[in-house]
């Protein structure tokens, strides 16, 4: 026990460390999930456009800025050229709209003024120009016979009004799941680092060299001596990985509950025990407490961000994630994002997932391995 | 006493590997990863070209607005759809297997099936909508101008002819907008540079690694100096400056790789960016000093809480989600005006996306302030520090 006990005696002077790690993925997750709102039918999917109108009072123009806010998330709040430009770089508004005076006017008069924009040029901005354009195409036929403003405008928005019927055949709650996926995905760079950091420098306390050699000297059996390491690091994996799940409960709600919520539990069970693997294999390759910062950081932040952790994997090169192969954080990211598409949850749908974890176990398995070659090699040498 | 007491603190800071990890070397390291990882970041966010499928039917082929408008819309470089003609149980099939946005079945009404809500799937939508109403509109226009020939007693009309016109006009793009965004539009650039406030912060390892060295109750080379007859200020000084020159050492050679390697684009307002540089690493070097002397603790507990702080820094301005340094600046501004990490990106930012200098030169003040205020801290902490016995 005494091998046991100061296992976490140590371990509890990093507590820092942990509570570190920890508040970056309860921030990362609170600031993802106010974001979506959840629902299973067609939902338009709403620019945000900011709208500028130097012709308030007009008819003709409130009619168009009517029809921009109906079909976008206008945003009002932001004064002056400053605030407008800081939103559009960090993509909080995808496009501006510069009514200019005197706009509804010069329409009546039969011209066709220029209107100013900004755009941020994704995919929400395309959307948000497709429809001012499509509004002004439509004011400028219907002004060519029409003299009465107000005939006018009905006949505009008579013709905007047309809605076909869309009809959605997934009934899944797509932006829950991709919260749940984001979550796990995330949750995979604080597990690693956690583990990896934690059990390296606990593990390289009981390495130090005047620790070690009186270890070895006293009564108590290696084998023992050993068993009581691995079993506490195990214990301090498996009572974190209970703890970043308890977290996910209370962030993604009673969704954890069900047969697919249980599917990302295990499979974030699987890869905490490939990270602890890794952590005890890079236990072994190193022993100095500075270099293990340097490596954890690089292996950790390395496998995040080549395989899809902060940036989706759908968004990634593909020569880097030909590349992530290599890398079990690859499949099990991957098997978040499988999770969030599936229909309907049955062994023949979960295959690839549990290949996956497959994988996964096969590279703790390697990691096991390469561990027992390098400290059987380190034993020799010493 | 300086020049010699400076020649000696750059060896020991260029001799230390774990120093030069993290300020040579993890920057780098972290610099690639950006790019692996954003390298297409933005360009995924663009409008692409969307995958649908069309049910093939009579009402299709009778359709002819419609026919010809996807005709167009599939075609030429800047085609928006790419169409796949099919039968009904091949389409369902394309659109499980995820390789279409949706697909749509002509029958009395248009109707659009996807697989969930999206982006590509409202744009979908709204380009058949849109549609529909050219429809309505090109009918509305052809059957006045039917009536006004009527009424002119024409009764030899050319149909073809009118819809033909009315189609044009429909289809003519008259709509004039005037792009005025910046072109400076490129967020990931914001990642590159929270790298930089990185690397500059980390500089602060160097400071207080020497700060230590120099320190009685750390290191027994302290004890020895703190014996000797040098005037502490001098040598502390010497130290310092010494941290500062590795520190941009390592600062421009991340310049030189972020430009040429990774080309990044820091505006092009070079001695500004100089400048910036300069205080960003100041700024670095006082959070070391103050760690130093402040925090009575050995010297990984230090380079932990130094790590630390520059992590939450960086993170605060954006370097683990672009939009986290935009979600604090306008919620709680406060925070980021006391962090250094964001006061250097926001320079950067600055002069990239700005064309005036007043953001700029805020940030550069803030900086100044900032590193001002640390070292005074420190100063009282180190000054008159004398021991009897250690």
């Amino acid at each position: 026990m005494t091998v046991f006990k100061s296992f976490w005696k140590v371990l509890l002077k990093y507590k820092g460390t942990i509570i570190l790690y920890s508040m970056i993925l309860i921030i990362f997750g609170a600031i993802n999930m106010s974001t979506s709102d959840s629902s299973v039918n067609f939902e338009d999917s709403k620019p945000d456009v900011l709208i500028v109108n130097e012709d308030k009072g007009n008819k003709v123009s409130d009619n168009l800025v009517k029809y921009i806010s109906d079909n976008s998330n206008v945003i009002n709040d932001l004064k002056g050229e400053d605030e407008i430009n800081d939103a559009l770089f960090y993509r909080n508004v995808n496009y501006v709209i510069y009514i200019p005076k005197d706009y509804g006017k010069d329409i009546m008069d039969g011209k066709n003024p220029e209107i100013d924009i900004k755009s941020t040029g994704d995919y929400q901005a395309s959307l948000a120009e497709m429809m001012l354009k499509r509004y002004i195409q439509v004011q400028n036929i219907y002004k060519l016979n029409i003299s009465s403003e107000d005939e006018f405008i009905k006949l505009i928005n008579n013709n905007l009004s047309k809605d076909a019927s869309i009809e959605v055949t997934s009934k899944l709650d797509t932006n829950k799941l991709s919260n749940v996926s984001t979550y796990f995905s995330f949750a995979s760079y604080s597990i690693m680092a956690v583990i990896i950091f934690i059990i390296c420098l606990v593990l390289s306390s009981f390495k130090e060299k005047t620790i070690n050699k009186r270890t070895i000297i006293s009564s108590m059996n290696y084998k023992k001596y050993n068993r009581n390491l691995l079993f506490a690091s195990f214990g301090y994996s498996f009572i974190l990985w209970v703890f970043f799940i308890v977290l996910g409960i209370i962030m993604l709600g009673d969704i954890m509950f069900t047969s697919r919520g249980l599917v990302y539990m295990l499979n974030s069970f699987v890869f905490t025990i490939c990270c602890l693997t890794i952590a005890l294999f890079i236990s072994t390759l190193v022993t100095n407490k500075n270099a293990v910062n340097g490596i954890v950081n690089v292996v950790a932040l390395g496998s995040s961000f080549l395989c899809g952790a902060f940036v989706p994997a759908e968004w990634l090169p593909n020569s880097v994630l030909t590349f992530a192969h290599i890398l079990p954080t690859y499949w099990y990211i991957n098997s978040n994002d499988l999770l969030k598409t599936i229909q309907v949850i049955d062994f023949t749908s979960l295959e690839p997932i549990f290949i996956n974890m497959l994988v996964v176990l096969g590279f703790s398995i390697l990691f096991i391995i390469l561990n027992n070659v390098i400290s059987k090699y380190k034993q020799k040498v010493s | 006493m300086f020049w010699h007491n400076f020649k000696y603190s750059l060896k020991v800071l260029f001799k230390s590997k774990v120093l030069i990890f993290w300020t040579f070397a993890f920057p780098i390291l972290m610099g690639i990863f950006f790019n692996l990882a954003f390298s297409d970041i933005e360009n995924s966010e663009k409008l692409d070209v969307i995958d649908i499928a069309v049910v093939k039917s009579d009402e299709f082929d009778k359709n002819i607005i419609f026919k010809e408008a996807f005709e167009n819309l599939s075609d030429g470089d800047d085609k928006l759809f790419d169409i796949d003609y099919t039968n009904l149980d091949k389409a369902k099939q394309l659109l499980e297997d995820d390789k279409i946005t949706g697909y749509l079945v002509f029958n009395d009404d248009i109707n659009i099936v996807v697989s969930s809500s999206g982006i590509n799937e409202t744009i979908l939508k709204y380009v058949v909508n849109e549609i529909s109403s050219n429809a309505e509109m090109i009918n509305t226009l052809a059957a006045n101008d039917i009536n006004n020939e009527i009424k002119k007693g024409n009764y030899n009309i050319n149909y073809e002819e009118i819809y033909a016109g009315a189609y044009k006009l429909v289809n003519k793009d008259t709509a004039k907008l005037h792009n005025i965004s910046n072109k400076n539009l490129s967020y990931t650039m914001i990642e590159y540079y929270t790298l930089i406030a990185m690397a500059c912060l980390y500089g602060g390892i160097l400071s207080m690694y020497i700060i230590n060295y120099k320190l009685a109750n750390m290191n027994s080379v302290g004890k020895r100096t703190a014996i000797s007859p040098v005037h502490r200020g001098q040598m502390l000084v010497s130290s310092l400056l010494a941290s500062y020159v590795v520190q941009l050492i390592c600062v421009t050679i991340l310049f030189v790789f972020t430009i040429f390697v990774l080309k990044v684009d820091y505006g092009d307002n070079l001695p500004m960016i100089i400048l910036l540089a300069l205080a960003g690493s100041l700024a670095g070097l006082s959070l070391g000093v103050i760690v130093a002397t402040l925090i009575k603790a050995n010297e990984n507990a230090k380079t932990g809480v130094l790590i630390a702080i520059t992590m939450l820094g960086c993170f605060l301005s954006g370097m683990m989600g672009i939009t986290m340094k935009y979600i604090v600046d306008t919620n709680v501004p406060l925070v980021n005006m006391i962090n250094p990490a964001s006061m250097i990106t926001d320079g950067f930012y600055a002069l990239y996306y700005y064309s005036t200098l007043d953001r700029f030169i805020f940030d550069i003040v803030s900086l100044l302030a900032f590193s001002i205020l640390l070292i005074f801290i420190s100063y009282f902490g180190l000054r008159r520090q004398k021991y009897d016995s250690i």
